[in-house]
């Protein structure tokens, strides 16, 4: 089997040792580090991302799986910063003011990270402004909002509200998710993106930013 | 109050429930592992706190029975710093899988802190004599900003915890309960009620029970009910048997229970069943009925004592000697479980056991078993049948002090799949074809998944999906393939099974009777249980009535039925087409004051249908193997409700042929009996097996004759 072939089979059983032996093995035999971290890393994340949206596997085989891609990222990662590899986009994410669930956020972090964006998780609770500064900081594509209760839903509202006032609506792509949340709140608040689980989320932020960037 | 003194053990189990880690999973062990080394971590990280104090809610509309509530007691909880920063710390390193770990025992720790509180929060009431009507959450119930007067109250701050504009608590793992009070000291309630809370994925979402006073006569039970519960699960799982024939959806109107107290709100299928002068006295049906609150209901139908066949000739002392080996014989019904412990020295019955087959709270039929299987239920409805086999296996051998060398279980196809773990995929459609009929000889342990006994288990061989190995079993046990002259044995049950053979040959059909003579589909009708109609005349423009045990009546059984109509048809109350005469086509027969029982036109046309399956069935099958009634010798019923049945009235209303009178032996269950003979014959699985070979299913659905006896049959004539 080829190698980039058995990274990605082996993150996706979650062998951590084996991934990370087998990409500094790739890196010694002068594998393209883009390739390693695409066709190995990314795509084998993707395959559990797809597997868990149907249900075949869950939340646990998805944490072992994002483990191991962790842990062949450390090893990957100078070679990526030698030859200069730009990640997908940059995204920020939270669970909205009031609220502490985050479960679902965090599976979405990994999906995100799996799909080749730099995360900037801002954890729970996170104050509306917050999104908006830490996006403005560090020059993100994409703003994303969890909640899970339908008290604290309206919070994603305030926060298109916040960046339609400070002017910066079309800047951010704004994708929103949880447990009350669906289409019709996501279009009747105005946002982008509604995802109802981790990997769609990943799959939408992916292609959204590439034909952003493309149409650039 | 500070209390930070907490003996608390986190529960990995809980911990893997939250994060979806199931033991199937491929990672189960690693994760295992993982979470293990974390522990001792998290118990050095974890500072728990929790204080409490009493405060007010003024400035806060809070409403509780239509009164504003004024004080309250708040408390916060915390696991500490030191745990929420090591899980923000693990996430920032990438290490999401021990992060979410760290959080969900984090979570667990404070859920544990909550319910180990509730003893302080009421005794703490109690000495300032104030009761606790309900904890309340924000921001559902009541604005965030109360968190801060919590914080406030409790003096928080000094402790070293934040409050941010939001007013949530830093460090995150930090929760704030309000109890709302009042000076009503006889109720304590300060659990979280997961029913009014919003977060309806929560996986520690536990919707609480509720208590249900069980009325039976004189005996009062108390049992707790879960609110997500309909009433019929709850006394399933506590072993109290209704009739559901529908299987809980709503259409037999069987599981009717009486509320004294607590009566839920009724829904359609209350209106279509009772009278709103019933619903007014609390009349509900048990499959519709969620208990919301704590409720007393009366219960006069509960399947406690039914009569199961067990056929024990030699009396019912149970007698055991040293030396000797046993065997257990079984008959797993549909409705009904039988067993016998046989001497396998002399043949003689050292025990018996019977019981209802627990598997009926899936439906009272082998489809709405099939159906239940299909839809996902099948690994339950397996182990329902072995729990059932083993609570009588441990009966009969005194918990397995006995041990038995031999074991032979008779049952229909569909009670043989459930108990394999057959799929029932192939069962339910046409052609109705079973994934394996034949003899089957599996080891105890193996098929029962149960080490305290060993030895070998014989199943009986069907014929078909419809005509199974209790079938064959009959027909060995009463020597079918053995006869000179032809006999018929014909079980009337719902799948209403027959044989006519003899040592030329054995032909079967099953008749889809359906379950009318078992007191299915009909409006009052029940099994063979003590109160149960089981006789009736009509004398003076009245049903004078018989029930079994002498009991209250409280519905009407198989033998019932063939009386009140042979009587009706007597008394010309019912013509030859079947039509009730008015009245009493409207309002029906009146069987019983007690209970207001009655036989409705509908119930006549139940068992026409009934009646005419079963006799064009027999004379269908009877003329395709080449004779007619007349030339058979021996009519055999089988099954319970055979055992008293008025062969006279049989006849006259047409349920079975002139020819049986004189000629009808009630055989009781003889699939058991052929279960007994199966132990003790050493050349039974010879003789099995041969008169399986010589038998054949006639298929009657498609059967022209059958077709055009069916429509003949119908009529009382």
């Amino acid at each position: 089997m080829d190698l980039i072939q058995e990274i990605s089979e082996y993150l996706q059983k979650g062998r951590a040792k084996n991934v990370k032996q087998l990409v500094q093995q790739a890196l010694d035999e002068n594998m393209d580090p883009k390739a390693i971290l695409n066709d190995g890393l990314l795509s084998g994340m993707m395959i559990i991302g797809a597997k868990f949206k149907n249900n075949e596997v869950f939340v646990p085989e998805v944490l072992v799986a994002a483990r191991a891609m962790n842990v062949g990222l450390s090893v990957l990662e100078p070679k990526l910063i030698e030859v200069g590899n730009e990640p997908v986009g940059k995204a920020v994410i939270g669970t909205v003011q009031g609220d502490l669930h985050d479960i679902g956020k965090n599976l979405v972090v990994m999906m995100l990270k799996g799909a080749g964006f730099e995360i900037y998780d801002l954890g729970v609770d996170v104050e509306t402004s917050v999104f908006i500064d830490k996006a403005e900081e560090v020059g993100a594509d994409i703003i994303c909002m969890s909640a899970l209760l339908t008290t604290t839903m309206p919070k994603m509202q305030d926060c298109i509200d916040m960046l339609k006032e400070r002017g910066l609506r079309d800047k951010y792509i704004v994708m929103i998710g949880g447990a009350p949340v669906n289409e019709s709140f996501c279009e009747q608040i105005g946002a982008d993106y509604y995802t109802p689980d981790a990997a769609s989320c990943a799959e939408v932020a992916k292609k959204v930013v590439l034909e952003k960037k493309a149409a650039n | 109050m500070k209390r930070t003194e907490f003996d608390i053990k986190i529960s990995i189990e809980d911990v893997c429930r939250f994060l979806d880690i199931h033991k199937k999973s491929d990672s189960y062990e690693e994760l295992l592992e993982e979470l293990k080394e974390m522990l001792p971590m998290a118990y050095e990280k974890i500072e728990p706190m929790a204080l409490l104090e009493f405060g007010s809610l003024d400035g806060y509309t809070v409403e509780e029975e239509g009164r504003p509530i004024k004080e309250a007691l708040f408390g916060i909880c915390t696991v500490g710093k030191r745990m929420a920063e090591w899980s923000t710390q693990l996430f920032a390193e990438g290490d999401y899988m021990r992060g979410m770990m760290a959080d969900a025992i984090a979570d667990n720790y404070l859920f544990q802190m909550d319910t180990a509180m509730e003893q302080t929060v009421i005794d703490m009431c109690r000495k300032q004599g104030k009761g606790i009507i309900r904890r309340i959450e924000a921001p559902q119930d009541i604005p965030m900003s109360i968190q801060k007067r919590a914080y406030d109250a409790t003096g928080a701050e000094q402790e070293g915890i934040g409050i941010k504009p939001s007013f949530m608590y830093d460090p995150v793992k930090t929760v704030c309960q309000i109890y709302l009070l009042d000076d009503d000291t006889s109720r304590y309630h300060p659990e979280h009620d997961c029913s009014r809370c919003s977060n309806l994925t929560c996986r520690n979402r536990r919707i609480p029970s509720v208590q249900v006073k069980v009325r039976t006569g004189e005996e009062e039970r108390r049992i707790r009910a879960r609110k997500s519960e309909s009433l019929l699960e709850t006394f399933q799982k506590k072993d109290i048997f209704l009739t559901a024939v529908c299987a809980g959806r709503g259409t037999c109107g069987k599981c009717r229970v009486q509320f004294l107290e607590g009566a839920t709100e009724p829904d359609e299928a209350d209106r279509k069943v009772f009278t709103e002068k019933e619903l007014e006295q609390g009349w509900r049906l048990a499959c519709r009925a969620y208990p919301k609150q704590d409720c007393t209901v009366l219960l006069d139908n509960a399947e406690t004592d039914f009569f199961v066949l067990a056929d024990t000739k030699d009396g019912n002392e149970r007698r055991i000697s040293d030396g000797t080996s046993y065997g257990i014989a079984v008959d797993i019904g549909t409705t009904t479980i039988a067993m016998q412990l046989v001497d396998l020295s002399d043949g003689r019955t050292a025990d018996v056991y019977t019981a209802i087959n627990r598997q009926r709270a899936y439906g009272a039929d082998v489809i709405s078993r099939i159906e239940a299987s299909n839809s996902g239920k099948k690994e339950e409805l397996r182990s329902s049948i072995r729990q059932d086999l083993l609570k009588g296996i441990g009966k009969l051998t005194e918990d397995n002090r006995l041990k038995i060398s031999k074991m032979v279980i008779g049952a229909n196809t569909t009670m043989v799949h459930l108990l394999m773990g057959y799929s029932c995929e192939t069962l339910g459609v046409y052609p109705f074809e079973p994934v394996n009929i034949d003899m089957i000889h599996i080891p105890y342990r193996e098929l029962l998944e149960d080490e305290r006994q060993d030895c070998p288990v014989t199943i009986y061989p069907g014929i078909s999906t419809y005509v199974g190995g209790d079938i064959v079993s009959g027909l060995y046990t009463l020597e079918f393939a053995k006869r000179e002259k032809p006999a018929v044995l014909i079980d009337l049950g719902t799948n209403g099974e027959m044989a006519v053979g003899c040592r030329d040959g054995i032909l079967t059909a099953s008749t889809a009777a359906g379950p009318a003579f078992e007191g299915g589909n009909i409006t009052c009708g029940t099994g063979s249980i003590p109160g149960a109609i089981c006789g009736a005349v009509y004398r003076n423009g009245k049903m004078e009535t018989e029930t079994i045990n002498h009991a209250k009546p409280s519905g009407i059984c198989g033998t019932g039925i063939i009386d009140v109509i042979y009587e009706l048809k007597k008394a010309e109350i019912i013509d030859e087409t079947g039509r009730m005469e008015e009245p009493y086509f409207k309002d029906g027969v009146l069987l019983s004051e007690e209970g207001n029982l009655r036989f409705y036109q509908k119930d006549v046309r139940e068992i026409q249908l009934a009646k005419a399956a079963v006799r064009a069935g027999l004379e269908t099958l009877a003329a395709r193997y080449g004779i007619s009634c007349e030339d058979v010798d021996r009519f055999y019923i089988a099954g319970g409700f055979g055992y008293k049945m008025n062969i006279h009235k049989a006849v006259d209303i047409g349920l079975l042929p002139a020819q049986c009178e004189g000629r009808t032996e009630a055989v009781g269950n003889s699939c058991l009996q052929g279960s007994v003979k199966y132990l003790l014959d050493p050349d039974a699985e010879k003789e099995t097996e041969e008169l399986r070979k010589m038998a054949r299913e006639l298929p009657l659905s498609n059967d022209k004759m059958f077709q055009e006896l069916y429509m003949e049959y119908m009529y009382f004539e």
